[in-house]
């Protein structure tokens, strides 16, 4: 069973957020262990039907994660070290994208949070439109360009969680 | 045993349940009675919060509450507060030190300390008496059995700490139907009281912890977005601030357990104060040191500062702005201090929500849990959606944390993950579980460690084992390996290297069974004794009285059996044989009793007949 099955959806990138919470704040009244009373055996399956629920919903939420579940449902799964580097990034991009975890290292060791905030600005703008490009690829079933993107989107959000940790870090 | 003389109330309900929080500095208890929820007397003198405070005595009795906390300056080994601050912890961990003048046992594992009259106890086992004596006052307060509660742990929580609490109420002999985190607890007393929607802060001082919580509240569902927070702020940190400054002003360097018990205790007693008042005094061994609220306010900043780093991460982690927020609810009685209010308003750019009382909304809002998860009527009005606070991983190569559960996940959750073998031929795979956010598993929270063991030999990379990380509604975790070619499968709740396990658990109820057994007996013997003088009294006033009934062999046979009888009183332990010897002793004394009864109705008739004239 799909995520989008849990939902009575059809797999797509674009999905209409608040819907699809409404729904999930049913499906969470209707199945969580909560109500399942107090035999053992309903109370467990009641706690599986939840934490699908739980999976499900994190991954649909979120665009970015969305477009590569839908990848995923193609045949290309992105998500592991490993499978991705079966992936051919062009080489301008990845010397591009080096240059830039190279200047973060060093905005890093100066402790400056607003230039790392600068360079992020730049980079989650730059995720946007190649997300963008995944999703129109994916909308027309272009399997191989959707993977070129998304193969991008995940080194820009390997950036962007750089700059988190590094705000975590600095917080506390 | 107060309960036991009382007459069970047909109306009243049977078994019922309560919300107990279970705090740093105060713990209290509540129910929902004819559908609202209140705090119930938790204290002798029936006051709603009990001081967190156990003294353990010479005669291996307990003693819970204020009393205990009036021996605490007297007896600063024996007398635990905050026992909270230790839960889930080990010996090297914490800052174990600087919470008080304990003297610990040594040895590996869990906190023991080290206290009068007996075993040393661990932290788990102190707050058992907590909820021991919150069960038997609710017990009396409802004259009936309490034997199912909602239980509140601060959000930030992690797993360790709430087994430990769980473990708790175990041993208090609860059910524990749930592990709520405090601040949901909160939102949920405002959220049904008050029928807010929309996005809410909960903003948790309590005297050991802080919780920040960010909650959607929609259409009944209580989402938790996010938690954060710190489980070692709080404030007695501000007391312990005062104490700092006024160890400081008199050039205390190395002060004794007794002037450290009687500096914090006047440093709280200051910091209430200055509540209400701008300045104070704290009389400290005759003499005086005077506290402004500036002063306080400023001591007290940096510890503020570091709640604000935590609030911003939270709002960070739900995807939302502090703009977003729609109110801000106040908990826990650290919120009274007006440098706190402020702050809170400065940060969330409105003031805060404090119409419940901050010290009672927790034990409110686990009363309205425990009634939604039991009580049928009630079952479709609200569901609570909690997160885990603390990102659950494994070790890897070098050293590693990967995290297969990220914090603030939504609970119930499962997660699965294969990791292949890395070596030709290898046979086994450690499991090492860990929690929390950095890089490398030393500077995490180290779970439980198991060894996957049995893996057919295969070249390095053959060997897939899938590990499945599942977290319950409670937020405690339970994990499994399996090895995927052959099946072979092992899993384990995970018990913290720091907790007890459950065979300690287990030995520690049968313990208290056998002490409630050991109390039994006591007390039937004390009942037996009191028979027994009672009729060596009779026996004796009798023979005063109306010992010319008996012949000389009689009443020298008769007092004979009263002397034996004393001495058995004296000496004798078992109830029952004391018990027997009363029967045989009045069994004896059965013709002398019928004679002096004989003689007192004749008497009687007398007195009737002299009356009569």
């Amino acid at each position: 069973m799909t995520h989008f099955d849990l939902f009575n959806l059809a797999p797509s990138v674009d999905l209409d957020v608040a819907a699809l919470e409404t729904q999930h704040r049913k499906l969470a009244m209707e199945w969580h262990p909560d109500r399942a009373g107090s035999d053992h055996h309903a109370r467990r399956l009641a706690a599986e039907k939840s934490a699908a629920l739980n999976d499900a919903i994190k991954v649909l939420k979120d665009p970015v994660r969305r477009a590569f579940y839908v990848l995923e449902l193609k045949g290309v799964k992105l998500d592991s070290d490993q499978s991705a580097a079966r992936v051919k990034m062009p080489m301008d991009f990845l010397e591009e994208i080096m240059e830039q975890r190279e200047a973060l290292d060093a905005v890093k060791a100066t402790r400056k949070l607003d230039v790392a905030h600068v360079m992020a600005v730049k980079i989650r703008d730059a995720r946007d439109k190649t997300l963008e490009q995944a999703q129109r690829a994916l909308r027309r079933d272009d399997v191989p360009a959707a993977t070129t993107a998304l193969g991008r989107v995940r080194y820009y959000t390997r950036f962007l969680e750089e700059v988190d940790a590094f705000e975590e870090e600095l917080l506390s | 045993m107060k309960g036991y003389l009382q007459i069970h109330d047909p109306l009243k309900p049977k078994g019922s349940v309560v919300g107990i929080d279970l705090g740093t500095t105060n713990s209290l208890v509540a129910a929902v009675i004819d559908g609202k929820a209140r705090c119930l007397p938790a204290d002798e003198g029936d006051g709603l919060l009990l001081p967190s405070v156990v003294h353990y005595a010479d005669n291996g009795s307990v003693v819970v509450g204020k009393y205990a906390a009036q021996l605490l300056p007297q007896f600063p080994h024996d007398t635990i507060k905050s026992v909270k601050r230790f839960m889930g912890k080990s010996l090297g961990d914490v800052e174990t030190k600087k919470l008080g003048a304990y003297q610990f046992a040594t040895g590996k594992g869990v906190v023991r300390f080290q206290v009068k009259g007996g075993q040393p106890v661990t932290p788990i086992e102190v707050s058992g008496e907590i909820l021991r004596q919150l069960k038997r006052k609710a017990e009396s307060y409802f004259a009936g059995k309490v034997e199912q509660a909602v239980i509140t742990v601060p959000a930030y929580f992690d797993d360790a700490q709430r087994q430990a609490t769980r473990d708790a109420g175990r041993l208090a002999g609860l059910e524990v139907l749930r592990l709520l985190n405090e601040p949901t607890a909160a939102a949920l007393a405002y959220g049904l009281d008050k029928g807010v929607q929309g996005v809410y802060a909960v903003y948790d001082l309590g005297g050991g912890t802080f919780d920040i919580s960010i909650l959607e509240l929609i259409d009944g569902v209580f989402q938790v977005k996010s938690v954060g927070g710190d489980s070692a702020l709080g404030g007695d940190d501000f007391d312990r601030a005062i104490v700092q400054k006024l160890m400081t002003a008199r050039g205390i360097s190395e002060p004794t357990p007794q002037q450290v018990a009687s500096m914090l205790q006047l440093a709280q007693g200051a910091k209430e104060r200055l509540t209400d008042s701008e300045t104070t005094t704290l009389d400290f061994e005759g003499t005086p040191f005077p506290v402004s609220r500036a002063d306080f306010n400023e001591w007290i900043s940096s510890l503020l500062a570091k709640t604000g780093a935590s609030v911003r991460r939270a709002i960070k982690d739900a995807g939302l702005t502090v703009e977003q927020v729609k109110g801000v609810v106040l908990v826990g009685g650290s919120t009274r201090v007006p440098a706190v209010r402020s702050y809170v308003a400065e940060l969330f750019g409105k003031p805060a929500l404090a119409d419940i009382d901050p010290d009672q909304v927790v034990a409110l809002g686990a009363a309205i849990q425990a009634d939604l998860l039991t009580n049928e009527a009630r079952k479709d009005e609200v569901l609570l959606l909690d997160v885990i606070p603390l990102s659950l991983g494994l070790e890897t190569m070098g050293g590693v944390a990967e995290k297969l559960i990220p914090r603030n996940s939504a609970i119930p959750i499962a997660q699965a993950q294969v990791f292949t073998t890395f070596q030709d031929g290898q046979t086994g795979m450690d499991i090492h579980v860990v929690q929390g956010e950095r890089e490398l598993v030393a500077d995490n929270r180290s779970l439980a460690r198991f060894r996957l063991a049995g893996i057919p030999p295969m070249a390095a990379g053959m060997g897939r084992v899938q590990v499945i990380f599942r977290v319950d509604a409670d937020g405690i975790l339970s994990v499994a390996a399996k090895e995927e070619t052959t099946g072979l499968e092992q899993k384990i709740t995970v018990k913290p290297s720091h907790g007890l396990t459950d065979e300690e658990i287990e030995q520690m109820l049968l313990d208290s069974i056998d002490h409630a057994e050991d109390d039994m007996q006591r007390r039937m013997l004390a009942e037996q004794r009191v028979e027994a003088e009672r009729l060596l009294m009779d026996g004796a006033k009798q023979l005063k009285e109306n010992g010319d009934l008996l012949s000389a062999d009689e009443r020298k046979s008769f007092e004979q059996q009263l002397t034996r009888l004393a001495q058995i009183t004296r000496t004798e332990t078992d109830h029952e044989a004391l018990k027997a010897a009363i029967t045989e002793v009045d069994g004896l004394a059965r013709p002398f009793v019928e004679r002096i009864m004989d003689r007192a109705i004749g008497k009687a008739a007398v007195g009737h007949r002299m009356e009569d004239f």
